[in-house]
């Protein structure tokens, strides 16, 4: 090591890194570099300055990530990959949000729906003496408007072949719809009322749901004592660095003032010994 | 037995989702550190995490092993980084977050190490969080992929599409800077 200024024949930013990566330069290279920093004491130090650089870089952790994605086999159910290939956009961004709506939401919101779908539709089904009366849209009712279906009732359909027979194609399978829709209102305001009847999974998911909170709860706490400790000895730290300081300045203070006494006494020294010089030889 | 990335990607895509969880699980760490340590944030870099993986399995079909697997996913993962950083309109890692909880994971990863020791380390990541925040991004890049993902550089060079040489350039100026930010905050910190 003779010299500060790097005399290193070729990119030598690009062989030093080359270098301080084991196993990425060939043989030659190598040789190369190291005969090199034999002589170059630059060089020397920005590598070891580097590897030191590397060393602290190591000790830089993320964080472990709260949440279940790292084991989705542990957790299956809060995997959000684990439905990938039915949904892949509801999959990653909101998994499956609407299970945990309660059954008896889902049909008062589907009744709603209906209902405002109805509303917007201006659905009028009317049941009188002409017979039963479904009309959509919002023009006013006509007597042969296309659109308005109406049935008879039994009592009027009573009368003569005749008008039996006048009886539109399109009856039977209006009464059909008719029926089928009264069966699927009537099936989603009790289905959900039957199915809450069986309380075990119900009680079960609640169990559950106790137990989540409760390791929830146990968790936090474990963290905010862990935190606790930490800001305690953060704060520990503090005031010992604080004291040590403040002892420092107490100590260089104490040495001042010693100075200047032992300064004030060598002076008062000299004044005596002079005095005592004066008066001998008078 | 134990599939190759490859392996399990053909699986995938012959319909397996056994095997793309199988995929998730073996990258999913690797690639929430890299976009932490890209971005700064822990919920953030989640996000990235879990897109990444969508896009992943997504784009499975076109997969066709022109690459490793792993060089694709962490490319996938950068550009979504990238993407963040742009739109987020602000420096990342600039704050290191709140609610990183270095007392657990080491705690967890060393459950002898005493209080002072994990302050000491947190102070140290915290420190290293700082410098980080300096560099630009290229610079950054470099250095996460090869110091924390051991990458070579021709590895690198792929991935974010420059020679070779550059690769080098910028881990060294790189760590450069770091060498010059880390000794000001010991300086500060003595």
């Amino acid at each position: 090591m003779s010299d500060t200024i790097c005399s290193y024949p070729g990119d030598r930013d690009e062989a030093l890194v080359t270098y301080l990566y084991d196993g990425e330069s060939d043989a030659a290279s190598r040789a190369l570099f190291e005969a090199h920093l034999a002589i170059c004491i630059r060089c020397a130090e920005d590598l070891e300055a580097i590897r030191g650089v590397r060393t602290e870089l190591a000790r830089w952790s993320p964080p472990e990530p709260r949440f279940a994605v790292l084991d989705p086999r542990s957790n299956p159910q809060s995997n959000p990959y684990s439905d990938l290939q039915s949904n892949p956009q509801s999959a990653i961004r909101n998994p499956q949000w609407w299970r945990a709506i309660p059954a008896w939401a889902q049909v008062a919101a589907a009744l709603v729906f209906l209902g405002v779908a109805a509303g917007l539709a201006n659905l009028d089904v009317r049941y009188d003496s002409n017979g039963l009366s479904v009309r959509t849209g919002w023009l006013p009712p006509r007597d042969a408007r296309v659109g308005d279906v109406r049935i008879a009732p039994p009592t009027t359909t009573a009368g003569t072949a005749s008008q039996i027979n006048a009886v539109p194609p399109w009856r039977d399978e209006l009464a059909a719809l008719e029926r089928r829709l009264k069966t699927e209102f009537h099936g989603a305001q009790v289905g959900p009322m039957t199915a809450s009847a069986g309380l075990p999974p119900r009680v079960a998911s609640d169990a559950e749901m106790v137990r989540r909170v409760r390791t929830l709860i146990d968790e936090s706490e474990k963290r905010q004592q862990s935190e606790l400790a930490l800001r305690l000895a953060e704060a520990l730290r503090d005031v010992n660095a604080q004291r040590q300081a403040d002892l420092v300045r107490v100590d260089r203070a104490l040495g001042t003032v010693e100075n200047k006494l032992g300064v004030q006494v060598l002076r008062n020294q000299q004044q005596m010994n002079y005095y005592i010089r004066t008066s001998q030889r008078q | 037995m134990t599939w190759t990335d490859e392996e399990l990607v053909a699986r995938s895509i012959g319909g397996d989702s056994d095997s793309f969880n199988e995929l998730v699980l073996r990258w999913e760490r690797p690639i929430y550190a890299l976009a932490y340590r890209t971005i700064g944030r822990e919920e953030d870099a989640r996000d990235v995490c879990q897109e990444t993986f969508l896009r992943a399995f997504r784009a499975l079909p076109g997969f066709r092993g022109q690459a490793k697997f792993s060089s694709w996913l962490y490319r996938i993962a950068l550009n979504l980084c990238r993407d963040w950083v742009r739109r987020e309109r602000r420096a990342p890692v600039v704050q290191p977050p709140e609610n990183v909880d270095l007392l657990d994971l080491a705690a967890a990863a060393e459950p002898s190490e005493s209080i002072e020791a994990l302050v000491a380390r947190r102070d140290l990541a915290r420190a290293v969080e700082r410098a980080m925040a300096v560099l630009p991004e290229e610079q950054r890049t470099a250095i996460i992929l090869k110091e924390y993902h051991g990458l070579t550089f021709q590895e690198i060079a792929e991935l974010v599409g420059c020679p070779l040489s550059t690769v080098k350039t910028r881990l060294y100026q790189g760590l450069t800077v770091l060498r010059r930010e880390l000794a000001k905050n010991n300086r500060t910190t003595v």
